[in-house]
């Protein structure tokens, strides 16, 4: 490309084709003062402060909108542009109130910075303020339009980078502002409180609300936010060691300049006056606190006597899919080296499981095969078995801007009404648990209308006769018979997606959390690659991980069956190599998964537990059956921030910190590896957790050789090749981290040097068979008296069991409560009011909640957020695994629901 | 009974309507009815004649009859219009228009001189025809100008005409009309637009409404001329709401032109195929700027985009190459097919071919719509057509170009109007408002006004428009309420020409014309104002009271 060179203020600069002179006064060092620009947003060219002179034709050029041309001369500070520009910015001043000194804004004011900058004082202009009200009732976002300069980033934000479309110009003149459709306040508009607009206003007419903590920050550390598994770039400023405020943070290739609600409001927990400060030992059936020595000393003699008493694999260790990459390696070599065993597993098993056996089958990589910036370039997008606006809000934001701004074709596969509904060129809408045969279908259309990438098929695959075969059942036809969707859409869902260059799948735990979650994972996978659809910019497969390192800690080998980089225990070859690293012999049989750990434990063979930031007793099925599990065990040392129910069964309570308070990495969905940096001491005596390990370690007489989290990163790297190169990376300067596409992601080529297809075939979940098979469970009986099937998931407000996002109180303020969504004629039929209480029963359990009716169920369905401590409602379902994943259904379970009264209180107006 | 065949035409222009034309024709029908004289006596609708001042308007067709032009028709008068046509029946002359200056009938439609001194093409069959009839446009050559162009021309050959006649877009700017018609040509792609801007917002201008009212066809036709110039397949003509009388009149039109076969799939079999949508507006002023046009019709806030951009030409509705012009603009060309480029820059001046159309308002006896070669100077224009200023009072200053012209004083009325003689004074062609104004008027008062609309309309995209405007419309506010400080004329001056400088559109760069034009010629009355605290043309309430306590601001306490 040839570069195109201009006189800028009297030098001679060059910059691409394309280029605008704003961006190339940047790059050359020169300050263009400006109040609407933003990198992330489109130019518009509104507020006139970065207006340049050509001196040759005499213009006056808005910057952000000029692109260079070759000769150009540009004066930046002419004395007829700061004439002008002192002008504009005085002109805003004048319709600003005065109120500087109480804004809490405060030097962050970017008006004042450029007034300041330009050395405008009071001005001669009259003031003419602009009236506003602040109507705003949520504990999130202030609107002060008052203070409003309409820059429209908030506009733009909204609308370009979150895609929510909340608000836009409203009125004419003057009196023109930023507004929700009928000026309604935020919570009655489609916001999602994503906090994008607040980080970008450039003055105090957004502002974050009820802050638990205020004051001017002294210090703004760029980390990776702790929730879903997109890993944004956060940035936690803090002052007097609390965290005031979170921002979108600098290394961003993953969330563009947003967040979520999460990430702008939920680290409130950081400071929950729950947080544990002190150890606590059991005694007596209530917690004493005690000093860390007693602590581990006690967690360190048990567990040794148990080792010895009753062999090693009587431990088992559960790591944490929210602790860093390190902790879950370290906690790994712990449970291999120093407790003897390979009985560890980590909460992501519960939904990740399917995906690395089906994906691993068929491709030869556990995971993601592409970035979540190419959605942007896809063609077509299938999204499945996923609420991406709810569970991973930044993969949701990237498809709505695929289909709203690139022209992007979804089709979406969800029996429910979600968000991205309305973007949707094809919703289809299956049968609870018949995504197998849909997928099965959709691969036999391709085959027979002969739209597949022969080439690729030929070239890169095997067993494509076998999968062939079959397929032969799965017409359309028979498919509807299964799923409910008609044939034709079914024909045009395949041709659809066949047709496109570059399709990319999307799905979530509404895949894998089925007992046949492997078989449909197979079959995504078999669509992937029929099309040709792995290695290509805009195609792929994103699979979805709900937590912030549930990628990670499978990478490090917190799995029962795998060392470190997917190496597998029963490899001679693979254990050798950490034998000798690691000076020690290592267990050859595979260990036990979560949930036979809790089997196991159930049936007295576990007699010892270590459990790290994990809450089984919510987040398994079947709690009772959990709970009794883990009241059985000799002894169990839990370490969290809180004392979760889980906890509470423990023997010994480790206060561990959380993310803002250690260092380390995490790996997100799509396989980046994500800093994450300290921006507070710990509180109370609380430690991190990768501190705690190695001192446990010490403890029981077999240290673990690190003295630094350096050390520990160093060994990763050393050790798990998909981590090759990620050390040195974080040894780099923080801001060059986002340049380099992180150490373990797909690199678009087949690992293996093939793909394999992988014939699934679709096992029938209603009590009438349609065609009998052997080995599979039935995915979900029917059972006599439990007539509706219940979704569960996840909502924006909330995340996991809610351990975390029921201590961030402006969360907590805004979704107070559970609720069960139930279908408008379903409603009907059993007498339930909106707001009524409600009893959910399972075959299993029950609980009490409050019914909310909805249009954009299918009937005979209802849904229930995961996420509300109070009301489990994982606890709901039976144990029913995944023959091949042992990893239990927590998607789907029957059950029936009865009035119980109305309800008094108001709900709460935006709760999903 | 009545030898002789008379024919009526009956002014159904808004103007007329709002004093009760549509009484009028019906007591004119019933009263022909009740004396049998169907035979005779032919009625038919009209669009405007333009003499809006004098309406209701009945006219004898000139053409056909004797042309006798009664005017301010009440209902009252019809049956003596009737018995005119009587045998021995004498004309109605106390309906007759009589010369302001010398009080004398003139009974003549040809000799009256509002109509004399104007050369009207575009407005050629306004006040003729009957707008809801596409027969009556049809026998005046309507329609052959497409015939000629789609049997007869090229797309280049009809450009090259366009290009050659000079026209220049008359929806203010005067971009040449061809040179804009051959950059859609030649943007590629197969999908391209016409649209006709006929949202005319400016307070006072109507010219667009009355010729969509009075002669929608010649629109048309030239929208379906330019379609198969530009290879264009779809039209919309962007009108405002406002205009009810205009959408319906279209609407009519539009379906009669898709039953002859002049719109649709196949149009007289020539195998090119056009439509035309009509998409209303909601009121926004500056959505008569193109790009907030285009953003307006893709369901949009309608808000002009930053330059530099892609012309519409190249890129504008949904993305594609679209030729927008004026309503004015397109229906000058059916006759500039028929009769040639050569026929059309015959008339007005080296740089601005063709005629102006002006909604000529306030202090000037006839008031109405006028058609003038470009050129024609300001005097005439007010003087001989407007016929001058009534009541003996002096002439102070006209403005044009709607809110956004400016004021040009008594010195200048030899001035030429055309494009650029009117740029060069410090004012607009604009949509071709032009509003006279008497020794009565207060000059810094009608700044006033003009900013009061333009910063009401500003879409509030640019902080030189939405705060720069209303920063200047407190100035003035404060100036015509006697609280002025002899600061303030520097401060306009300097707001006006950052304001002008960079916004970033037309409608914020044009709005300060009527300050910085007042202050340039009629800087006086601003210090009179500023200084003695007086309004010489005694029109600011709170500067001639007795009673200060009527100026809302006096209150206030000194400041």
């Amino acid at each position: 490309m040839q570069s195109v060179t201009i006189t800028l203020d009297g030098r001679e600069v060059s910059g691409y084709p394309g280029m605008t002179i704003l961006e190339l006064a940047r790059e050359s060092g020169i300050n263009i003062p400006t109040l609407c620009y933003d990198p992330h947003l489109s130019s518009i060219g509104a507020c006139r402060v970065c207006l340049v002179e050509n001196e040759q034709s005499g213009a006056l050029l808005a910057s952000c909108v000029t692109p260079i041309a070759p000769g150009m001369v540009i004066n930046t500070h002419s004395p007829r542009v700061t004439g002008h520009r002192s002008t504009i910015v005085k002109l805003m001043l004048a319709s600003h109130p005065d109120s500087c000194l109480v804004c809490d804004k405060g030097n962050r004011c970017q008006l004042r910075q450029i007034a300041s900058d330009m050395g405008i004082g009071l001005s001669e202009f009259q003031r003419i303020p602009q009236m506003a009200a602040i109507e705003e009732v949520n504990p999130f976002i202030e609107r002060d339009a008052s203070k409003c300069i309409l820059c429209a980033k908030c506009i733009r934000a909204c609308q370009e980078l979150a895609v929510e479309g909340a608000i836009d110009y409203f009125r004419r003149g003057f009196t023109a502002k930023p507004a929700t459709l009928n000026d309604l306040p935020l919570e009655d508009s489609e916001c999602s409180f994503c906090g994008t607009c607040v980080a970008l206003c450039p003055t105090g007419a957004l502002m974050e609300k009820e802050r638990a903590y205020r004051g001017t920050t002294k210090t703004a550390t760029q980390t990776t936010c702790p929730f879903c598994g997109c890993g944004c770039s956060i940035c936690l400023e803090v002052k007097d060691n609390h965290v005031v405020r979170v921002t979108p943070g600098k290394q961003d290739a993953v969330n563009h300049g947003t967040l979520c609600v999460r990430g702008s409001y939920g680290c409130d927990f950081i400071h929950s006056p729950d947080r544990l400060t002190k150890p606590l030992v059991k005694a007596n059936e209530s917690f004493e606190e005690v000093s860390w020595e007693q602590a581990l000393e006690l967690a360190a003699t048990e567990f040794k006597r148990i080792k010895d008493k009753h062999g090693p694999d009587s431990l088992a260790v559960l790591g944490s899919s929210k602790c860093t990459n390190e902790e879950n390696y370290l906690l790994q070599r712990f449970a291999r080296c120093v407790l003897g065993t390979n009985n560890i597993d980590n909460g992501s098993s519960l939904y990740n499981a399917a995906t690395r056996i089906g994906l691993g089958t068929s491709i030869g990589f556990p995971g993601t095969t592409n970035y979540v910036s190419a959605l942007e370039e896809s063609e077509v997008i299938i999204a499945i078995g996923a609420d991406p606006p709810s569970s991973a809000p930044i993969v949701g934001y990237t498809i709505k801007r695929a289909v709203k701004y690139k022209g992007a074709k979804l089709i979406l596969i969800d029996p429910r009404r979600t968000k991205l509904s309305s973007f949707a060129y094809l919703w289809l809408r299956p049968k609870v648990g018949t995504d197998v045969a849909l997928l099965n279908s959709l691969a036999k259309v391709i085959i027979d209308e002969g739209l597949l990438d022969e080439e690729f098929v030929a070239r890169e695959t095997d067993n494509f006769e076998a999968c062939t075969k079959t397929l032969e059942e799965y017409s359309p036809e028979y498919a509807e018979a299964i799923t409910g969707i008609a044939s034709k859409e079914i024909r045009a869902a395949a041709r659809l997606y066949a047709a496109a260059s570059q399709a990319a799948i999307v799905y979530g735990s509404g895949i894998t959390q089925h007992t046949s979650g492997t078989d449909s994972v197979k079959a995504l996978a078999n669509l992937a690659i029929l099309t040709g659809n792995i290695g290509r910019r805009g195609g792929g497969i994103y699979a979805l991980q709900r937590e912030n390192n549930a990628q990670g800690a499978c990478d490090m080998g917190a799995l029962p069956n795998f060392l470190p980089g997917y190496q597998n225990v029963s490899d001679a070859q693979a254990r050798r190599k950490f034998e000798d690293r690691w000076g020690v012999s290592l267990p050859a049989n595979p260990g036990l998964t979560a949930l036979e750990i809790v089997e196991q434990a159930r049936q007295g063979k576990i007699a010892g537990l270590y459990i790290i930031g994990e809450n089984p007793v919510l987040s398994f099925p079947h709690s009772s059956l959990v709970t009794q599990a883990l009241t059985s065990l000799d002894f169990m040392v839990v370490q969290d921030m809180f004392l979760t129910e889980t906890a509470k069964l423990a023997s010994v309570v480790l206060p561990a910190t959380s993310f803002a308070e250690k260092e380390g990495t995490f790996t997100n969905f799509e396989g980046r590896v994500n800093q994450v940096r300290k921006a507070i001491e710990p509180l109370g005596q609380s430690l991190s957790d990768w501190e705690i390990i190695l001192r446990l370690a010490d403890k029981m007489g077999c240290p673990l050789p690190f003295s630094s989290l350096q050390q520990v990163m160093d060994e990763v790297e050393e050790l798990v090749p998909l981590y090759e190169g990620y050390a040195d990376s974080q040894r780099l300067h923080e801001d060059e981290l986002s340049i380099r596409e992180a150490g373990r992601s797909y690199r678009g080529q087949l690992l293996r040097g093939f793909a394999r297809f992988s014939p699934v075939q679709y096992t029938p979940h209603v009590p009438r068979q349609i065609r009998g098979r052997e080995g599979k469970a039935p995915f979900l009986e029917a059972k006599e008296g439990y007539p509706f099937t219940l979704l569960t998931g996840t909502i924006l407000y909330h995340f996991g069991t809610g351990t975390r996002s029921s201590r961030a109180w402006r969360l907590k303020k805004f979704s107070p409560q559970s609720f069960v969504e139930i279908g408008e004629a379903d409603a009907q039929k059993l007498g339930i009011s909106h707001c009524d209480k409600v009893s959910v029963i399972s075959p299993v359990s029950k609980l009490t909640t409050i019914a909310k009716i909805i249009d954009g169920l299918p009937e005979g369905t209802l849904f229930m957020p995961i996420s509300f401590p109070e009301t489990p409602v994982n606890g709901l379902f039976d144990i029913t695994l995944d023959p091949e994943a042992k990893t239990p259904s927590l998607k789907a379970c029957n059950v029936r629901i009865e009035r119980v009264g109305p309800h008094g209180e108001k709900e709460d107006s935006r709760t999903s | 009974m009545i030898k002789k065949q008379y024919s009526l035409t009956v002014c159904q222009g808004t103007g007329c309507i709002s004093g009760g034309a549509e009484d009028i024709f019906s007591s004119l029908e019933d009263e022909i009815d009740r004396l049998n004289l169907g035979e005779g006596i032919r009625i038919k609708r009209t669009g405007c004649h333009g003499f809006c001042q004098r309406g209701p308007l009945v006219v004898v067709d000139p053409e056909t009859s004797s042309g006798l032009f009664y005017s301010k028709v009440a209902p009252g008068d019809v049956s003596d219009i009737i018995q005119s046509f009587l045998p021995g029946g004498k004309p109605v002359e106390r309906l007759f228009y009589r010369d302001p200056a010398s009080s004398k009938p003139i009974p003549n439609y040809h000799d009256i001189p509002f109509y004399r001194k104007q050369e009207r093409i575009v407005l050629r069959n306004c006040g003729h025809i009957d707008p809801e009839d596409i027969d009556d446009y049809l026998a005046t050559g309507g329609y052959q100008a497409l015939r000629k162009a789609l049997f007869e021309m090229t797309p280049e050959q009809i450009i090259a005409e366009v290009k050659q006649s000079g026209l220049r877009g008359l929806g203010g700017a005067g971009f040449p009309a061809g040179r804009k018609w051959e950059a859609t040509f030649r943007a590629g792609g197969n999908e391209k637009y016409v649209i006709c801007n006929a949202d005319e917002g400016d307070p006072g201008a109507f010219q667009d409404r009355s010729v969509l009212e009075a002669d929608p066809h010649s629109v048309l036709e030239g929208m379906v001329i330019a379609g198969y110039a530009v290879g264009a397949r779809r039209g919309f003509i962007y009108v405002r709401a406002e205009y009810p009388l205009a959408v319906k009149r279209l609407r009519i039109a539009i379906t009669q032109a898709r039953d002859k076969g002049f719109l649709g799939r196949d149009i007289l079999g020539s195998g090119f195929g056009f439509d035309i949508e009509i998409f209303r507006g909601a009121g926004a002023f500056v959505c008569g700027e193109s790009t907030a046009l285009v953003l307006s019709i893709e369901g949009k806030r309608g808000m002009p985009k930053p330059l530099p951009r892609p012309r519409t030409a190249e890129v504008g509705l949904w993305g594609k190459p679209t030729l927008l012009n004026n309503v004015k603009t397109f229906a000058n060309i059916p006759l500039i097919i028929v009769r040639g480029s050569e026929w059309f820059a015959s008339r007005g001046t080296e740089t601005s071919k063709g005629t102006a159309i002006f909604s000529l308002t306030g202090k000037v006896a006839n008031c109405g719509l006028i058609e003038v070669p470009m050129g024609t100077r300001l005097r005439e224009i007010i003087f001989d057509i407007g016929g001058g200023v009534p009541g003996g009072k002096a002439f102070k200053a006209v403005q044009t170009g709607g809110p956004s012209g400016g004021c040009i004083p008594a010195s200048l009325l030899d001035m030429p109007v055309d494009f650029d003689s009117l740029t060069a004074a410090g004012s607009m062609m604009g949509s071709g408002g032009m509003v006279v104004m008497d020794e009565d008027t207060c000059m810094v008062d009608v700044a006033r006004y003009f900013l009061d609309f333009t910063q009401r309309e500003s879409c509030g995209q640019c902080i030189p428009c939405r705060v720069g405007t209303k920063q200047m419309f407190s100035v003035l506010d404060d100036i015509t309420t006697g609280q002025g400080r002899p600061e303030d004329i520097d401060l306009l001056l300097e707001l006006g020409e950052s304001v002008a400088g960079t916004s970033l559109c037309a409608l914020g760069q044009t709005a300060p014309n009527p300050v910085l034009t007042t202050i340039r010629y009629f800087r006086d009355e601003y210090e009179a104002h500023i200084h003695e605290k007086r309004c010489p043309a005694g029109v600011c309430q709170a500067l001639v009271s007795k009673t200060p306590s009527l100026s809302k601001r006096e209150g206030e306490g000194d400041k």
